[in-house]
């Protein structure tokens, strides 16, 4: 099943752009002052895929997917979404868009209701289509009681909950998703990752940034590790093993080996062990 | 803990709260990367930057305020007027306790939505010590306000009866004026934010939050009022109440302030009390058991909110989930109203054109005839008031604009839907000038053109100036306030101009139909080059 937009063709004029990618970076770019959060980001994601982009705070994670969400404007390089270039035409792109931030960005002083009507609006869906997905996502996620209630006043995991239903409202082919998981009970993660399932097995694409490896190790068709502004390695797991040259391991010492923070990791493990007991022996 | 150390470490509690109501009621232009050379890196943190200054200066600048307002009316009698001061206490008592009241709303939204600081709670402190620095905390609030207008009320007292009595009284009342002041601020956030903002919405909620706001607009203009009519207000007063047998002067003795302020100037007199200045003792005393209980409640509502009950969301049965839809403009203009609706101050900005376009016909309502010229001040300024609302409205975006950036919007969606807003809170301003020309004549027919054509003229103003403000927001703060100015001088420039072609017009002419023609044209003109500037660019 195809996931474009009615009445839309995907296009391109970026030179070398294989229309099959939903989401493709080319020498990403962003600078503020004389700091590269993103120092060319290159990455391809397939339909049918979940991405998962892994790396340490401050990688680059967030950047690279409020770039691509049309937060922030690049320094330099490209973003194209279902074929559409997002920085060229932004309307579009961000039509095949749906983005969950890390802190859920939303209108506080609106209730769930009145946020998903002003999205349903401006996003000029369908009604009936609107009041079915929302009705499902509301039941799954358990927020149908909250709907009338300012989102201000709601707990950090129901905001994030309405941010996803945000969304997925427009059933979007591509889905952009920034920890998603962080304030999620075990039962919405649960649901969120059979949607993220469902939503790849009918040929959408997840961009997913996360900080935890069995998230990323489990839920993710191919994995990106991101370090200092730059992708350093991205493959599956036996991929990324063998660029690590670790046989058998796990996807965190892989990381750890990748991301050069192995040994200095190891060597903190150390000084907390010997300094722990002392300080408790004082 | 010591009451010192308490006081010390209320401090943090204090500048955090004051940081998030801030940022709560969003005064900061966000704009992104609408618009071409946005400077979104900075963006948010200019937005955080901005919040911690007004949240350093704003008290010194309100405290001087106050402190002007509050020694104003002694003015008179301190320039060597012979009449007592009982109105001038009044007055004073009446203007510091509404600035109070308007102030500690603004200040006590994050107080009361998610308590002076949880950290606190987290730390290792008794429950006692927490509740005592979240009650300095709170006092911190209108500690520099309390404290100014106070001092300023007995310094003008002092000078003016030179009796340390008097000075003393007026100690007490000011003191006791400040603790009601703080304590109908406290009631008022609660009943606002916790009440209208924290539950459901209903028909109930749209009913009490309609009266807050006029509640708001009536204490608002009543200080304009006060300070336009000052002059004339404080003699007239002064004369009811030193008529011993009036009815009215028995009434007032019993109505806050107007108590105090007897009992103030009453003391100033010698003990030789008439019956009026009885009944105002008497009713002091009440007033005075009424500020001890306030506090009371302020104190045990403040120890309480470390607990975080301060906002009780409800959660009930499974509930239906319809959704309604609308085009995109109107969709974004229902999402601006309701979020600026959300904020007392600002909300309050919606009613302010038809306030204003009222007061200049009630002060021009001793001529028989509305005038052209009349019906020009009226509509100009009403429509100058109206282009607060683009800046508002930007404002009110806060944070949340990002949200509104991941959709596929066009930024002239948004201008058009900000602009509609402005131009239907002018209509009201049309509305009143409309049923005045219904109840007096026109000086000429013609002059009926003028609303229609200032709305034009609004609706130009308010494309231009949103356009404006959404292009693209500067880094640098002179930089951004210059913008900030230009950009509402600009939409200031539009609503002038068809006026002064009107006045223009007529000099050359002596004709009405010729100068309102000449203003509806220019006024079309300008709406039509706007539109196609906001769909080019």
């Amino acid at each position: 099943m195809s996931l474009k937009l009615s009445g839309e063709t995907a296009r391109s004029d970026v030179p070398g752009y294989k229309p099959d990618a939903l989401i493709e970076t080319h020498q990403l770019t962003k600078m503020y002052g004389s700091f590269g959060a993103l120092n060319g980001v290159n990455l391809r994601v397939m339909p049918g895929e979940i991405y998962g982009l892994l790396g340490p705070n401050g990688a680059g994670k967030t950047t690279t997917l409020r770039v691509t969400a049309g937060l922030i404007e690049p320094t330099a390089g490209s973003v194209v979404v279902s074929g559409f270039d997002a920085t060229k035409d932004p309307i579009h792109a961000k039509a095949h868009i749906g983005y969950v931030a890390e802190i859920p960005i939303l209108y506080e002083s609106l209730t769930p209701r009145e946020l998903l009507e002003f999205e349903g609006s401006v996003r000029a869906l369908a009604r009936e289509a609107v009041n079915r997905k929302a009705r499902q996502l509301a039941e799954a996620f358990e927020v149908a009681s909250a709907f009338d209630t300012p989102i201000a006043t709601l707990s950090m995991g129901t905001k994030q909950k309405v941010a996803i239903i945000a969304a997925l409202i427009h059933q979007p082919p591509v889905l952009l998703l920034d920890e998603p998981l962080n304030s999620l009970d075990a039962r919405s993660s649960r649901i969120l990752k059979e949607i993220l399932s469902l939503h790849v097995q009918r040929g959408g694409a997840v961009l997913f940034s996360t900080h935890v490896m069995e998230i990323a190790q489990r839920l993710c068709s191919r994995i990106g590790i991101i370090f200092g502004g730059r992708i350093v390695a991205e493959g599956d797991l036996d991929q990324l093993r063998a660029r690590a040259g670790e046989k058998d391991a796990t996807l965190e010492e892989v990381f750890m080996k990748l991301t050069n923070e192995a040994s200095e990791v190891e060597n903190i493990v150390k000084m907390l062990r010997e300094s722990f007991f002392v300080d408790e022996d004082h | 803990m010591k009451t010192t150390d308490a006081w010390r470490l209320s401090a943090i509690p204090y500048s955090e709260m004051a940081f998030k109501s801030i940022l709560q009621n969003s005064n900061n232009m966000w704009w992104g990367s609408f618009g071409s050379g946005s400077s979104e890196a900075s963006g948010r943190e200019d937005l955080v930057k901005r919040a911690l200054r007004i949240a350093r200066f704003d008290k010194f600048i309100i405290t001087a305020f106050v402190m002007v307002a509050a020694g104003a009316p002694f003015l008179p009698q301190a320039l060597g007027a012979s009449y007592g001061i009982s109105a001038s206490v009044t007055l004073s008592l009446a203007v510091s306790f509404a600035l109070v009241v308007l102030y500690g709303v603004q200040t006590l939204s994050s107080f009361v939505t998610s308590g002076p600081s949880p950290v606190l709670s987290t730390l290792p402190l008794m429950r006692e010590d927490v509740s005592l620095v979240n009650l300095l905390s709170f006092v911190r609030t209108s500690d520099y306000l309390v404290i100014g207008s106070v001092a300023c009320q007995v310094f003008f007292v002092l000078l003016v009866t030179g009796s340390a009595l008097s000075g003393l009284f007026m100690l007490l009342a000011g003191a006791m004026n400040s603790v009601v002041g703080v304590g109908v601020a406290l009631w008022l956030s609660n009943v606002f934010y916790r009440n209208i903002l924290g539950s459901k919405q209903g028909k109930r909620g749209g009913v009490l939050r309609l009266a807050l706001l006029l509640a708001w607009g009536v204490v608002v203009l009543g200080i304009g009022v006060l300070f336009a009519a000052a002059g004339y207000l404080i003699p007239l007063v002064q004369s009811v109440l030193a008529s011993p047998d009036a009815l009215t002067g028995s009434i007032l003795s019993l109505v806050y302030p107007f108590s105090l302020g007897i009992s103030v100037g009453s003391v100033s007199q010698g003990f030789a009390l008439s019956s009026i200045e009885r009944i105002a003792l008497g009713a002091t005393v009440g007033y005075l058991l009424v500020a001890v209980a306030l506090s009371r409640w302020s104190m045990t509502s403040v120890s309480s909110f470390p607990e975080g009950a301060s906002i009780a969301t409800s959660s009930g049965r499974a509930h239906e989930t319809s959704v309604p839809l609308r085009g995109p403009v109107t969709a974004y203009a229902m999402k601006d109203l309701r979020a600026a609706s959300a904020n007392l101050p600002s909300a309050f900005l919606f009613t302010l054109p038809a306030f204003e376009t009222l007061v200049i016909l009630l002060i021009r309502a001793y001529l028989p005839a509305l005038g052209a010229s009349t019906l020009l001040v009226a509509m100009t300024l009403g429509g100058m008031v109206s282009l607060i609302l683009p800046l508002v409205l930007v404002s009110s975006e806060g944070t949340g604009f990002d949200f509104a950036k991941t959709m596929p919007l066009r930024v002239r969606t948004i201008v058009f839907s900000k602009a509609l807003i402005t131009t239907a809170v002018f209509l009201p301003a049309v509305a009143v000038v409309y049923v005045e020309s219904l109840l007096k004549p026109l000086t000429s027919p013609f002059s009926i053109l003028i609303p229609i054509a200032s709305t034009v003229a609004v609706a130009a103003a308010s494309l231009l100036e949103v356009r404006l403000f959404l292009g693209f927001a500067p880094s640098g703060r002179v930089t951004f306030a210059l913008q900030e100015f230009a950009r509402m001088a600009a939409g200031a420039g539009v609503v002038l101009l068809p006026a002064i072609i009107y006045v223009a017009a007529y000099i050359l002419t002596f004709n009405h139909s010729l100068a309102a023609g000449a203003m509806a044209i220019v006024a079309s003109a300008e709406v039509l080059a706007v539109i196609e500037f906001v769909r080019q660019s």
